[in-house]
């Protein structure tokens, strides 16, 4: 009551990894949920209290008003954890959009909620849309390039792949030295792996 | 930049002061600001404009080149100097469109608005659909009459007291970070 389980749902996301998510806790918030809604009908209960005995709401100060105030706080408490939880997760969840492509692995999709799952979709296809407007892809090249070919190793069988300037047999284990433009899609996929030194 | 007179006759200062107007370093200068400022700057339309322009020009000269059978090593030097500036012009919007994510919010209730480009306000506008649809979904929805609204803690709120939580107090986040 009063606060205390919803201030728990903020210290395990804050406890977890920096950048990790963790599973959506749907228990405790339900429970901080259904606190809110006890907060709400005895804050009810007292303002009607109030008015039966024909004080005037606005004005008047007595013990029935402050345990109003005392209830109102706690759910504004509870409103500004939830919000917080669901907030703070949406904003790792923006990331991985840039970090995992626009395809999340099942690891990662069975911690979300279904509105999150939602969410992450809509959220990747409006950058969609705005790289298709640009024509422009900028999930690619995201460290600054060192050379224009990159030699690599392919760690599955993708086949015979047809590249900008060439035609490529990618059989599992093969190496290759490719554009790096070119290798960064499969890098990013873990199909491949850059060779350095 | 090297310092001293080069071989091409000019004094460093004049080098300098050509390197600096050309739109690569103009584009560079734009990438560093942006880059290093917390909020988001004002979109460089005309440069970018014409730096797309430049590089599609480039890409067309070293696919002849490659074609025409010049020798591999300038074509792959101009290939790296055409990745570069590509690298450029991506990491530049896409730093932009990552400042817009987290603070969509802010900038669209403040002036911050008027420095986007068109497809980034286009871009701006969807995320805060979708964020708004979600925070309703997860949270407001299941919470009582009155203290539903994503800016206000409750209906008796006299202004956006939700602030700190979403972003919207871009000064006093930057000093917690």
């Amino acid at each position: 009551m009063y606060g205390r389980r919803a201030s728990q749902l903020v210290k395990e996301f804050s406890a977890g990894e920096k950048g990790q998510l963790s599973a959506y806790n749907s228990d405790m918030f339900d429970q901080v949920i259904r606190e809110c809604n006890a907060h709400h009908l005895e804050l009810q209960n007292l303002m009607r209290k109030i008015q039966d005995e024909g004080l005037d709401i606005q004005t008047t100060r007595n013990a029935d008003h402050f345990g109003a105030v005392i209830h109102h706080l706690s759910l504004v408490r509870n409103k500004r954890c939830l919000m917080a939880y669901v907030y703070n997760r949406a904003e790792l969840i923006q990331n991985l959009r840039w970090k995992a492509g626009p395809v999340l692995p099942p690891e990662i999709q069975e911690k979300l909620s279904y509105s999150e799952e939602e969410y992450f979709r809509n959220h990747s296809a409006a950058l969609e849309a705005y790289m298709s407007e640009l024509e422009l892809d900028l999930t690619v090249d995201m460290v600054p390039p060192k050379d224009p070919y990159i030699q690599v190793r392919v760690l599955d069988d993708i086949g015979e792949v047809l590249l900008s300037d060439q035609s490529a047999n990618l059989a599992r284990h093969s190496m290759h030295f490719l554009k790096r433009s070119d290798a960064e899609q499969f890098i990013s996929q873990g199909l491949m792996e850059e060779l350095m030194g | 930049m090297a310092s001293g007179s080069d071989g091409l006759g000019l004094g460093s200062e004049d080098y300098e002061t050509l390197m600096a107007t050309t739109d690569v370093e103009l584009l560079k200068k734009a990438w560093r600001n942006e880059k290093a400022s917390p909020e988001i700057l004002r979109f460089q339309f005309n440069l970018i404009q014409r730096s797309r322009e430049q590089i599609q020009l480039m890409e067309e000269t070293v696919e002849e080149l490659a074609e025409s059978g010049a020798d591999p090593l300038t074509v792959s030097l101009y290939q790296m100097d055409l990745d570069r500036v590509l690298f450029l012009l991506r990491s530049y919007l896409r730093i932009r469109l990552q400042k817009i994510e987290k603070y969509v919010i802010h900038i669209s209730k403040t002036e911050l608005w008027n420095r986007l480009s068109d497809q980034e306000q286009k871009f701006a506008k969807r995320c805060t659909d979708d964020l708004e649809k979600h925070l309703n979904q997860s949270v407001l929805s299941k919470l009582p009459y009155g203290y539903q609204s994503i800016l206000k803690q409750s209906i008796s709120s006299e202004e956006d007291d939700m602030g700190s939580l979403l972003n919207l107090h871009q000064a006093r986040r930057l000093g917690h970070d």
